[in-house]
C-alpha cells in the first residue's frame, strides 16, 4: 500500500511541476481526489485489508489523502497568483485623461437660485406654497388693499382678460388664499411667475418672478423682519450681511421699507453690481397691512404681520452675473446650457 | 424731483451739518435720492463789467469789438456776438483764466480780432433761460463783483426718484421737504412771508362757479396793474436749477410758487377772464394750450371756463392759449384751486399731456393750501413790483372741505410694532416735529393729521408708526427673532416633485431647461402649420403684439428649438409652465401646470427620440410619482405624428407624446428629428399610487430560461407582456425582452421575440422535471394567443 501511495505522489508532483494555469490543478486534483481519483479508489482497497490492519492502513490512506490535499492547494494559490500578476501586468493601459461622457442638462438659473432661497426659509420653518398665475381682480388688487382707483389696476400697467380676470401683476396676489388656508401663526413663501404691461429692455421684463414671504403672528415687529431677512440674505450670499431699510410705499403694508443690502460682492467699497453706491436695492418689504389681515378673516387687534418680495429674477442676475433680464425668459441655450444643476 | 439746498435753507437752518449727512439722512427717513449735484463750480472768475465802447468788427457783421471795463485797471477787448451790447450795460464777464461750464477762457482771435474773456449769456451760465444775448444786469452793482457775491449760483441740486414721492402729496414743494428737514434734525422751520389777502375783503366778489364734485376748491383774486414783465435773478435762477425755464414774470411767479409750495397755481390774463365756472365736459372740447398744441377732451374731464363759460384751461393739466398771460398782460386773475386727484390723472392721461402740475394734482393736494398759495404769490409780486393793485377780495368756493382726522393709538402699541422701547414723550416729540398735534388722554395719544398728511397718506395708527421709527431711524431697530411653536413643516407635495422632475430631468436625462412666455405666438404657429385656440386673451395686446395665453406648451418650446436650431445638432428642451386652455364654470381661467419636452437630433433616429421620452415618462411616474402609466396609439392631437404617437394614461390620462408630425417637423429644422412630450403635472401627481409591496426572496437556486416566441407584426410586445403577467405558477418569476429579430426571408410578416424568464421556487430545489412542466404551461399559454415558440 506504502509503495502505491508513494507512486501517486510521485505522479501528482511531477503532475504539479508541469501544470500551468488554474484549469490543470483543477483537473489534477479530479484525477487524483476525484470521485473515482486514484487515492480515492486506494480507499476502495480497504474492504480487502484483514481487520487487524485496516486502521493502520486507513490512517496511511488519511496521510495520503492530505498530503495530496496540501500539494494541489499550495500549486492553485501559487498558480492563482501568477495568473492574478499576469493579468495585472498584461492589462490595456487605459488613458484617463480621455473625456468621459458629460452631463448636457441643465437648470435654469431661476430654478437653481430659488431652490435655494426655499431651501434656507424651509430650514427656517417656512412653508413653500405655489400660486395662480392667472388670478382675480379681488385676489390681485382688493384683498391685499389696492384701492379702486390705484393707476396700479390700469390696462397700461397690468394685463387684463377678457374674462375679466388679470394675469398677476405681482405674488401678493396669493397673500389671501395662503393667509386663509393656514392656521396661525403663518410663515410661508410663495414663488410665481408675474406680469406687467411694460417695454421690454435690458432691465425690465413684462414676465418675471418674483419670491414673496408672509409672518403672521402675535408679536411681529419690524425688529422681526429685519432678523429674518439679514438671515436670509446670509446664507443666500454666504456671507453675513448687513442690511438697511428705507422709507417705501406699496399699500399692502403699512409701514412699508425698501430694503438694501450692503453690496456682498464688494462688501459696500463701491463695484459695477452696486452702480459704486455700496448698496444693493433689493426687497420692498413691511408690515402687513391691517386691511389685508382683516380680508383674510385675521383679527388685525391681535395679530400683525410682516410681509417681503424678493425679485426672483434680481436674485438670479445677482448671483450669476447676468446683465441682462431678457436673457432669462429668451430660451437662449448657449447661455442656459452653461448653467448646472446647483449654484 | 430736484431740491435746491439753497432754497430750503431759506426756510430751515441746517448749518453745522455735512451735505453727505443732510442727503443720507433724507434718503433713509424720507425719499430715495437719485443723485446730488454740486453745481456752480464750474464757473470761475467771472464779474460784473461794463461796456465802455463797441465798434463794429470789421469781418464780421455780426460780431462786434468791445472795450469793457472789468474793474481791472485797463479796458479789456473782448469780441462778442451778441445782439444787445451798448454802451453803459453791465453784464457778467468771465475773465481770461476764468472758466464757464466745460469752457476755459483764454486769449483768442476772433475773425482775426484779438478777445481777451467773455461777455455771458444767461443760459451760458445756466441761470436764465435766455438765449437772446448776454446778461442785463442792473446798473447799481459795482463793476469787478464776483458772480457768487450776487447771485448765490453756488448750490447743491439734490434730485428725488419721483416715485418715492408718490404717498407725500407734500413733499412736492421745497416748503414741504424743508418741513421733513426741520423735523429729522430737528430745527425750527420758518414761517412763510405771506401776503394777508383778508385786507381785500371789502373789495367786489369774483364770480367763481364750481359746478362739478370733481372740484374741491376754486380761490381765486385778481390783481390789476402789473407793470414789471421780468422775474428777479434769484427767482430766475431757482427755476432754471429746479429743471423749469423761466419766461415772464407772472409765468414765474406761478411756477416759483410750485415748486416752492407744491401747489399748482395758473394766471388767467383778466382782460380775457373775467369770472370761472368749472365744470365736467358733457361733450368733447377741443382746446389750444399755451404751446399752441390741441387736444380733445373727452366728457367727464373738469374744464375751467370763463362766466361766458367758453372753455380756458384744462383743470390741472394745462392752460388754454387764448385767456393766457401775453406780453401786454398787466391784470391778471390767479387760479388756486384744488382737484380729484383721479379725475385729473384720466385726464391726463387721455390726451397724453402729463405736466407738473398734473404730477402733482395727481398726488392728492392738500385743499388747505390754496388760500397759502395766494398769499405768497402776492407777497412775493408785491416785492418784485410795488405798484401792483389787488382788484377783488379773495373769492374762494371750497364745497368739499377738508375734515380734520385724528388717530387714537399709545406708546405701547407704536413699540411693540417697531420692536423697540422708546419713550412716550420721545414718540410725542417726533410727531409734533412732523406737524401732528398729540393729546394725551390717559394711556391714550391722541393724534391730530395735518392737513397736509392727510389726504391720503396717514390715516391709521400703522401710518404713526411708520412717523415715528422713520424719525427715530430704521437703522436704529436691531434685530430681533421671534418666539415660535416648534412645528413639522407641511411640504407642498407638488411643489417638491415639480423640483424632483427638473432635477431628474436635467441630472439624468441631460435635458436643458428654458423659460418661456405665457403667450400664443400665432405668427409662429401658422409658419410651422399648427392651430392653437387661445380660451383667453389679453384685453390689450402685450408690448410684443401678442393677445391670446397658450393652451400648450409644445409650440412655445417647438419655438424655442427653432431659435436655436443652427445653432446646436442636439436640442433637448424642457419647461414645467402653466397653460391656459379652459374656462370653469363661473368663467375663470383653468389652470393647468404641464411639463413640456422637446428632443430634436440631427443623429439619433426619432424611434430612439421616443423611446427616451417614454423612458422620462416612465422615470417620472414610476420613481417621483409612484402611478404606472399605460401608453395608447395614437395621440389624438394633430402636431403628432399621426401613429408614432400616444396617449398617456396613469389612470385618467395625463398627456401625450409622439414623434413630432413630419410635416411641421419640416418646417422647423428637415435636418432633426423630433419627438415631443407633454404630460399635465398635477393630473400625474394626483393620480392613484401603486401600492409597494416588497416580495420574499427565496433561498432556492433560480432557474433561467430563454424563449424565441414569433408573433404577428401586427401583434404588439405588450401582448406578450400580459399573457406572462397573467401567468399564475406557483414561483417567483422576472422576466426581461432579451431580443427582437426580423427577417423578412425566414421569418416574413412575423417577428420574433427572444424572452428571458427567470423562475425561482420558493420551497424547494428545482427538478428537471419541474421546470419541463412549467415551459410547456408557459409555452401553451402564448399558442392560445397564436404566438409560437420558434425552434
Amino acid at each position: 500500500m506504502q509503495q502505491k501511495i508513494d507512486e501517486i505522489l510521485a505522479y501528482l508532483n511531477n503532475k504539479l511541476t508541469a501544470a500551468k494555469s488554474s484549469a490543470d490543478c483543477q483537473a489534477i486534483r479530479v484525477e487524483i481526489l476525484g470521485k473515482s481519483g486514484k487515492i480515492t479508489e486506494l480507499f476502495r482497497l480497504i474492504k480487502d485489508v484483514p481487520n487487524e490492519q485496516k486502521s493502520a492502513v486507513g490512517q496511511l490512506l488519511n496521510g495520503a489523502k492530505q498530503q495530496a490535499e496540501s500539494l494541489i492547494s499550495a500549486k492553485e494559490v501559487a498558480v492563482a497568483n501568477e495568473e492574478l500578476n499576469q493579468q495585472i501586468f498584461s492589462a490595456k493601459k487605459i488613458d484617463i485623461t480621455l473625456p468621459a461622457p458629460k452631463c448636457t442638462g441643465s437648470l435654469h438659473p431661476r430654478t437653481i437660485v430659488q431652490r435655494e432661497i426655499e431651501e434656507v426659509f424651509t430650514s427656517m420653518g417656512f412653508v413653500v406654497e405655489d400660486g395662480n398665475e392667472v388670478e382675480t381682480e379681488y385676489n390681485n388688487f382688493t384683498a391685499v388693499n389696492v384701492p379702486e382707483n390705484h393707476p396700479a389696476r390700469d390696462m397700461q400697467d397690468t394685463f387684463w382678460l377678457d374674462n375679466g380676470q388679470v394675469l398677476k401683476t405681482h405674488t401678493s396676489a396669493s397673500q389671501n388664499r395662503i393667509l386663509k388656508k393656514y392656521p396661525l401663526p403663518i410663515r410661508a413663501i410663495f414663488p410665481g411667475r408675474c406680469f406687467r404691461n411694460e417695454d421690454v429692455d435690458a432691465g425690465h421684463e413684462n414676465t418675471f418672478f418674483q419670491l414673496e414671504g408672509i409672518i403672521v403672528d402675535k408679536e411681529v415687529s419690524v425688529g422681526n423682519l429685519i432678523y429674518f431677512m439679514k438671515e436670509m440674505l446670509s446664507k443666500i450670499f454666504k456671507k453675513e450681511v448687513e442690511i438697511r431699510l428705507r422709507p417705501g410705499f406699496f399699500p399692502f403694508t403699512e409701514p412699508s421699507f425698501e430694503m438694501d443690502v450692503r453690496c456682498p460682492f464688494c462688501d459696500g467699497k463701491g463695484c459695477p453690481t452696486c452702480k459704486n453706491g455700496g448698496w444693493i436695492e433689493l426687497c420692498p418689504c413691511g408690515m402687513i397691512h391691517p386691511q389685508v389681515l382683516k380680508n383674510a378673516g385675521i383679527n388685525p387687534e391681535e395679530y400683525s404681520g410682516c410681509a417681503f418680495g424678493l425679485g426672483l429674477d434680481r436674485m438670479t442676475m445677482l448671483t450669476f452675473g447676468i446683465n441682462d433680464i431678457r436673457e432669462l425668459n429668451s430660451g437662449n441655450l448657449k447661455l442656459l446650457k452653461q448653467f448646472g444643476i446647483k449654484n | 424731483m430736484i431740491i435746491s439746498l439753497n432754497w430750503i435753507k431759506e426756510f430751515v437752518n441746517l448749518d453745522g451739518i455735512e451735505i453727505d449727512e443732510i442727503v443720507k439722512r433724507f434718503g433713509l427717513s424720507t425719499a430715495e435720492v437719485e443723485s446730488v449735484n454740486y453745481v456752480g463750480n464750474d464757473i470761475e472768475k467771472v464779474v460784473v463789467a461794463k461796456i465802455l465802447k463797441v465798434e463794429n468788427h470789421p469781418n464780421s457783421n455780426h460780431l462786434h469789438i468791445l472795450q469793457v471795463d472789468d474793474g481791472s485797471e485797463q479796458p479789456v477787448q473782448v469780441v462778442c456776438g451778441a445782439p444787445n451790447v451798448r454802451v453803459g450795460l453791465k453784464t457778467f464777464f468771465a475773465q481770461v483764466g476764468g472758466r464757464v461750464k466745460q469752457l476755459k477762457i483764454k486769449p483768442a482771435k476772433l475773425a482775426g480780432v484779438e478777445s481777451n474773456g467773455m461777455c455771458c449769456g444767461g443760459n451760458e451760465l445756466g441761470i436764465e433761460a435766455d438765449t437772446s444775448g448776454i446778461v442785463e444786469l442792473d446798473d447799481s452793482l459795482k463793476v469787478g463783483e464776483s458772480i457768487f457775491n450776487i447771485l448765490p449760483i453756488k448750490d447743491v441740486l439734490i434730485e428725488v426718484d419721483n416715485k418715492s414721492l408718490t404717498n407725500r402729496p407734500d413733499l412736492w414743494g421745497h416748503y414741504g421737504i424743508a418741513r421733513e428737514f426741520a423735523a429729522i434734525f430737528n430745527r425750527p422751520l420758518k414761517p412763510l412771508n405771506l401776503d394777508d389777502p383778508s385786507a381785500y375783503s371789502k373789495l367786489k366778489k369774483l364770480n367763481i362757479k364750481v359746478e362739478t364734485k370733481n372740484c374741491f376748491r376754486y380761490s381765486s383774486i385778481t390783481v390789476a396793474n402789473v407793470n414789471k414783465k421780468v422775474s428777479s435773478a434769484i427767482m430766475k435762477l431757482r427755476l432754471n436749477y429746479c429743471g423749469m425755464r423761466d419766461i415772464n414774470l407772472l409765468a414765474d411767479l406761478t411756477n416759483y410758487i410750485m415748486l416752492e409750495l407744491g401747489q399748482p397755481m395758473h394766471a388767467f390774463d383778466n382782460a380775457v377772464v373775467k369770472g370761472i365756472t368749472v365744470i365736467e365736459a358733457d361733450k368733447p372740447i377741443v382746446m389750444e394750450t399755451l404751446e399752441h398744441e390741441k387736444h380733445t377732451i373727452e366728457p367727464g374731464a373738469i374744464v375751467i371756463c370763463d362766466d361766458n363759460r367758453e372753455p380756458v384751461a384744462i383743470a390741472g393739466v394745462k392752460g388754454g392759449l387764448k385767456s393766457g398771460i401775453s406780453a401786454n398782460t398787466n391784470s391778471l386773475l390767479i387760479e388756486s384751486a384744488c382737484f380729484d386727484s383721479m379725475a385729473i390723472r384720466k385726464t391726463s392721461r387721455k390726451i397724453g399731456l402729463i405736466t407738473d402740475a398734473s404730477t402733482r394734482y395727481e398726488k392728492s393736494l392738500d385743499p388747505e393750501l390754496t388760500i397759502t398759495a395766494i398769499a405768497r404769490l402776492l407777497y412775493l409780486l408785491k416785492e418784485i413790483d410795488g405798484g401792483v393793485k389787488v382788484s377783488s377780495s379773495l373769492t374762494d368756493v371750497y364745497n368739499f372741505k377738508y375734515s380734520i382726522h385724528t388717530i387714537k393709538t399709545d406708546a405701547d402699541f407704536i413699540c411693540r410694532r417697531g420692536g423697540v422701547n422708546l419713550k412716550e414723550t420721545e414718540i410725542v416729540n417726533i410727531l409734533t416735529r412732523l406737524g401732528f398735534k398729540v393729546e394725551k388722554q390717559g394711556k391714550n395719544l391722541l393724534v391730530t393729521v395735518p392737513s397736509w398728511r392727510g389726504t391720503k397718506d396717514v390715516s391709521i395708527r400703522e401710518d404713526l408708526v411708520e412717523e415715528v421709527f422713520r424719525m427715530y431711524g430704521y437703522d436704529n431697530i436691531k434685530s430681533s427673532t421671534m418666539c415660535m411653536p416648534l412645528k413639522p413643516v407641511d411640504k407642498l407635495s407638488t411643489h417638491e416633485i415639480e423640483y424632483e422632475i427638473k432635477h431628474a430631468l436635467a441630472s439624468i436625462f441631460n435635458l436643458n431647461e428654458v423659460h418661456s412666455y405665457v403667450w400664443n405666438y400665432l405668427d409662429f404657429n401658422k409658419q410651422i402649420g399648427i392651430e392653437q385656440n387661445s380660451m383667453l386673451h389679453l384685453m390689450e395686446a402685450s408690448k410684443s403684439g401678442q393677445t391670446g395665453l397658450r393652451v400648450s406648451l409644445v409650440p412655445t418650446l417647438l419655438k424655442i428649438a427653432d431659435e436655436n436650431k443652427n445653432k446646436f445638432e442636439d436640442i433637448s428642451i424642457f419647461e414645467i409652465g402653466r397653460v391656459f386652455d379652459a374656462l370653469d364654470e363661473n368663467n375663470l381661467a383653468v389652470e393647468r401646470k404641464k411639463l413640456g419636452i422637446v428632443l430634436a437630433s440631427e443623429s439619433e433616429k426619432d424611434e430612439k427620440l421616443y423611446f427616451k421620452l417614454k423612458q422620462i415618462a416612465e422615470y417620472i411616474s414610476n420613481n417621483l410619482v409612484g402611478a404606472n402609466l399605460e401608453f395608447k396609439t395614437p395621440a389624438e392631437n394633430k402636431i403628432y405624428h399621426p401613429t408614432n404617437s400616444c396617449q398617456i394614461f396613469a389612470n385618467k390620462q395625463v398627456g401625450e407624446m409622439g414623434i413630432l408630425h413630419p410635416a411641421i417637423a419640416k418646417k422647423i429644422d428637415a435636418r432633426k428629428q423630433f419627438a415631443v412630450l407633454e404630460l399635465d403635472v398635477n393630473e400625474l401627481i394626483s393620480s392613484p399610487k401603486q401600492t409597494f409591496k416588497y416580495l420574499p426572496t427565496s433561498k432556492y437556486q433560480p432557474v433561467s430560461l430563454d424563449f424565441n416566441f414569433v408573433a404577428d407584426k401586427s401583434t404588439p410586445y405588450s401582448t406578450l407582456e400580459n399573457i406572462i403577467n397573467n401567468f399564475k405558477c406557483n414561483y417567483i418569476l422576472e422576466h426581461s425582452l432579451k431580443d427582437i429579430y426580423i427577417n423578412e426571408q425566414t421569418l416574413k410578416d412575423k417577428i420574433s421575440y427572444t424572452i428571458n424568464v427567470t423562475i425561482t421556487p420558493k420551497d424547494k430545489t428545482l427538478s428537471s422535471n419541474d421546470i419541463e412542466k412549467f415551459s410547456k404551461r408557459f409555452i401553451d399559454a402564448f399558442a392560445s394567443q397564436n404566438i409560437i415558440l420558434r425552434n
